[in-house]
């Protein structure tokens, strides 16, 4: 007898915790569920914001980094003397390696008409270090600039890149508009 | 191992690991991330010979909470233009006129019986009471109107957007228009990869326009023919760098020009041939991959220059040594 | 905080970079004449929200599965291969990416930062193992979690240690917890995903020092089963106290234990509860032991206070793992550093346009989410360590063996050990 009742004792504890627990688990979700959005969210850089400190290629978890050079063509100047294309000082406008700013060679200028070429960016060799975006940005139009490729990208937790950002150029963004393109962004922002 | 040993070797591994993250969480901060490994490095440009520079800065004013696009100068008055405005600004600052305008004004020219802003794609006459007196648009879409020149009556108008100079008189008739092709084959007609594109008339009547894709300034006739060009291209102080440059030149009383270049920004002086005679401002008195400041000059050869990123007048006087 | 003025700080910065671009924009490109026609960017799309909602119901079938495996079908093997389903998927496959452990912190930080976007899918990982522990124990550890998994796999001569020593080590997850939680809320750092030793393995990718990390613990993890489970895991804390009073946990025996000990060398996690030796409970010690225990009781306010008081006053030291508390004390402390050129936080800052005063006020708030969090995180840790020493002296009474429905991940090894028949 004296057994049973210790035993419902300790049973009846169990079904009390067991409910309070129960409560808090709903509590905290409900409250949760207030604040939870049903977009999915995705990393990304705000070019006008990244000042190009080369973090981009030495911090995501990828490696090569997720991030990469984009072109917005719709900015570009078709310039001869490419400021993203040409290392500073190179005298030569030809395409031999030692007049390239990109470290990698991912750049490919292609002559399209006097006086215009064609920049494109080879994803597959670029490394994300935002150099050729510098240049760009100094000396052209600004058409080059980094974004975070979704193929690529993990979309982390917490992007190891954002982390140490001194820019704090990188947020979340819905996925359904997961990329802040250059020249479609005002395109959009228009229309 | 014992199973002693073990499991004080299992302690030992789990407080490692532990030091290890937080000496990693601690030493990962502000003060030893270390610089960029991929650092787009123009030092060594910037560095100019102190023997070159001529002139010094003798003052500046501010210009508050505006957006400023462009400037002229016209007997001993500023005059400004920018996001939705056109002041006249006295020589210390004082404000003599100011006209609210709808669009952004990008360039201004000041004259005796007129003042002329250049809107994107506007062309607006006031009188120096601040009254419209006229006002037209080019007919296409893409025009990007960046400067303004009066020679013989005609005022020339660049359109950046479309590679041309338009002429008109100053009652806004239409008088033609140049691309700046040549003959020759060795110049290009003219190359605008950005909103860049700088006209001056010279005390001696010639209309040099800048070609900034060829890093040229060339003289043509009224009629838009080419007579004349010099260029110079090169990251070294000498020249002229990146795609598009000098942004905005200026002349001096004797026909030298004041060039101002956008990236590295450096504002120098080229003798009428393109031999560089001086420098006025080195890259370091303004801000990294800055824009080209506006420059213009007055009458006693003062150079006045319109810094955009840090919203100043500038005024280069010539150093008394020299 | 933070979050708001840099926001409000931004935009007003935005709209003006935002005008200067548009205006550049529109200047148009060249007319080609040779026919060119001008490329647009490409933009790969995301992995879809549809996707993210199909490793919710993987989640939730694996749950179910590894709650009817333990449970109803008891079979370690069953286990072996569920674990090695989720290893493939939640590890490999999402590359551990998402994952509830690191859900806490999301959750967290939306409690904290109205402007943070929690998603529904997140939510959904961090309650889902929740809500099944509270009904059949930890069979998210079991078979769900590819933590768990892939040291589940790798054990190989697990070593009991002293109990002392893992009463003490039981304390740390309770630090790792408060920590992520102070640091998640404050919307300083992720620790938790930023330190997860295996995500290097998944991804077959890591910084060299994770890299380490990651085979100290596999290493590690042969001698000592579940290290991270079992040292680290601040879900584990959780997922510990709905175990503990969950309806359904799995059982060693099928019927009646027989106290034949055969199950006892069978956990490598040491969570089997061995049967208490009733003769020792004297009446002399049972008062000796109440009485302790009562002062102990007395002396968890103290504990609550103390551990407040000392991790408020080391709010100063603690924020500085905030990059914005960080750069505004160097900046004041080393002046002298404005002309390091090669700091790049420093000088993007200075470049940037904000003034120091705004620098400092943000870092200020900061800091004193700081000081009330340190209040928090004291007391609830002197909370946990009271209630850890009080617990050493309650009379436990065991009569059977059986897990311990906190510590048990429900990987159903005993199982196999029991030599009692299924009642039929
Ligand atoms: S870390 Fe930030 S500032 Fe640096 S390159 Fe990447 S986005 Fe730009
Ligand atoms: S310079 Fe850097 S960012 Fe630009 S294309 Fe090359 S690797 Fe990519
Ligand atoms: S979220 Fe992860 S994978 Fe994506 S860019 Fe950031 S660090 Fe790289
Ligand atoms: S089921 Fe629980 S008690 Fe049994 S071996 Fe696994 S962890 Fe240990």
């Amino acid at each position: 007898m004296a057994e049973n009742k210790k035993l419902d004792r300790r049973d009846f504890i169990q079904k009390g915790a067991r409910i309070t627990l129960g409560a808090s688990l709903a509590g905290i979700g409900i409250a949760a569920a207030t604040k939870a959005s049903a977009e999915k969210y995705v990393w990304q850089i705000d070019p006008f914001k990244c000042t190009q400190c080369g973090r981009c290629a030495t911090d995501c978890v990828k490696n090569p980094s997720a991030v990469k050079c984009v072109h917005a063509y719709d900015l570009c100047g078709y310039c001869d003397l490419c400021g993203g294309y040409f290392k500073p000082g190179a005298n030569k406008l030809e395409t031999g390696a030692e007049n390239q700013l990109c470290p990698t060679a991912a750049i490919e200028r292609r002559f399209i008409e006097e006086p215009y070429f064609e920049f494109i960016i080879d994803e597959e060799l670029c490394i994300g270090c935002g150099k050729c975006v510098k240049g760009c940005g100094a000396f052209g139009n600004g058409s080059l600039h980094l974004q975070i490729r979704h193929d690529l990208c993990d979309n982390c937790n917490e992007c190891a890149i954002a982390r140490v950002c001194p820019s704090d150029a990188i947020s979340r963004i819905p996925a359904s508009q997961a990329y802040i393109i250059k020249g479609n962004f005002t395109e959009t922002q228009e229309s | 191992m014992s199973k002693k040993g073990l499991s004080i070797l299992i302690v030992a591994i789990i407080v490692v690991i532990i030091g290890i993250i937080i000496i990693d969480f601690i030493g990962n901060n502000a003060l030893n991330r270390g610089g960029n490994p991929y650092e787009y490095n123009v030092d060594e440009y910037k560095e100019v010979d102190p023997s070159l520079i001529h002139y010094k800065e003798t003052k500046n004013i501010a210009l508050g909470d505006i957006i400023p696009r462009g400037m002229d100068i016209f007997k001993g008055d500023i005059y400004i233009t920018g996001e939705n405005f056109l002041k006249v600004i006295g020589i210390h600052g004082v404000q003599k006129l100011n006209i609210s305008l709808e669009e952004s004004g990008i360039c201004v020219l000041a004259r005796d019986e007129f003042i002329i802003a250049g809107l994107e794609q506007e062309v607006l006459i006031f009188d120096h009471m601040g009254k419209l007196i006229n006002s037209w648009k080019p007919d296409t879409e893409t025009t990007y109107i960046t400067s303004l020149a009066i020679l013989n009556n005609i005022l020339f108008v660049a359109d950046a957007g479309n590679r041309r100079v338009l002429k008109y008189t100053t009652e806004g008739n239409y008088l033609g228009e140049f691309e700046g092709k040549s003959e020759s084959d060795d110049q290009h007609g003219f190359i605008i990869p950005s909103p860049h594109f700088d006209m001056v008339v010279n005390e001696f009547d010639e209309l040099w326009i800048v070609n900034p894709g060829k890093h040229a300034i060339e003289n043509y006739n009224e009629k838009g023919e080419l007579r004349g060009f010099w260029a110079s291209s090169s990251m070294n102080i000498e020249g002229f760098t990146g795609c598009c440059n000098p942004a905005e030149i200026a002349v001096l009383s004797n026909g030298s020009f004041v060039t101002s270049e956008k990236g590295m920004v450096r504002i120098k002086i080229y003798s009428q041939s393109g031999e560089l005679e001086s420098v006025v401002a080195a890259p370091e008195k303004f801000q990294e991959e800055g824009t080209a400041p506006d420059v213009k000059v007055d009458e006693n050869d003062v150079v006045y220059a319109l810094d955009f990123d840090r919203k100043l007048i500038r005024v280069f006087e010539k150093k008394l040594s020299e | 905080m933070k979050k708001i003025l840099s926001r409000i700080f931004l935009l007003l910065l935005f709209s003006f970079v935002f005008f200067a671009a548009q205006s550049q924009q529109r200047f148009p490109k060249p007319e080609f004449e040779s026919g060119y026609e001008q490329p647009t960017p490409t933009t790969p799309e995301p992995r879809s929200a549809g996707m993210e909602w199909a490793d919710v119901f993987v989640l939730l079938a694996v749950l179910s599965m590894a709650s009817w495996l333990a449970i109803k079908k008891r079979s370690r093997k069953g286990m072996i291969w569920l674990s090695l389903f989720t290893l493939i998927y939640f590890g490999f496959y999402r590359e551990g990416c998402i994952c509830s452990i690191g859900s806490i912190q999301n959750v967290a930080l939306a409690f904290f930062d109205s402007g943070y976007k929690l998603s529904l899918t997140v939510l959904a990982f961090f309650l889902l193992p929740l809500i099944f522990a509270l009904f059949f124990g930890r069979t998210f550890c079991a078979g769900a979690c590819p933590l768990g998994a892939i040291q589940d796999l790798i054990v190989i001569n697990p070593v009991s240690i002293p109990s002392w020593v893992r009463k003490t080590l039981d304390f740390f997850p309770y630090v790792y917890l408060g920590f992520a939680i102070l640091f998640a809320a404050t919307g300083t750092d992720f620790i938790i995903c930023r330190y997860d030793p295996f995500v290097g393995i998944f991804r077959m990718n890591a910084p060299y020092i994770m890299i380490l990390l990651g085979v100290a613990f596999l290493f590690l993890g042969m001698f000592f089963a579940r290290p991270y489970c079992r040292v680290f895991c601040p879900y584990g804390v959780l997922l510990n106290w709905m175990s503990k009073f969950s309806k359904w946990h799995m059982t060693i025996s099928p019927a009646e234990c027989i106290k034949c000990k055969l199950c006892e060398p069978s956990c490598p996690f040491d969570a089997i509860e061995i049967p208490v030796n009733e003769k020792e409970r004297t009446e002399s010690s049972v008062r000796k032991n109440l009485k302790r225990f009562s002062f102990y009781l007395v002396l968890i306010p103290v504990w609550i206070l103390a551990g407040g008081f000392a991790l408020s006053k080391a709010h100063v030291f603690l924020s500085r793992a905030n990059p914005t508390v960080y750069l505004a004390e160097i900046l004041i402390t080393h002046p002298e550093l404005k002309t390091d050129t090669e700091n790049l936080d420093i000088q993007t800052f200075l470049e940037s346009g904000k003034s120091m005063q705004e620098l400092v006020e943000e870092a200020t708030l900061i800091r004193n989410k700081f000081r009330r969090g340190g209040w928090y995180l004291g007391g609830f840790l002197g909370l946990v360590l009271g209630i850890m020493i009080m617990n050493q002296f309650t009379m436990r009474k065991q009569e059977i063996y059986e897990p311990h429905k906190g510590n048990c991940f429900s990987c159903a090894r005993c199982i196999d050990y029991c030599p009692v028949e299924k009642k039929k």
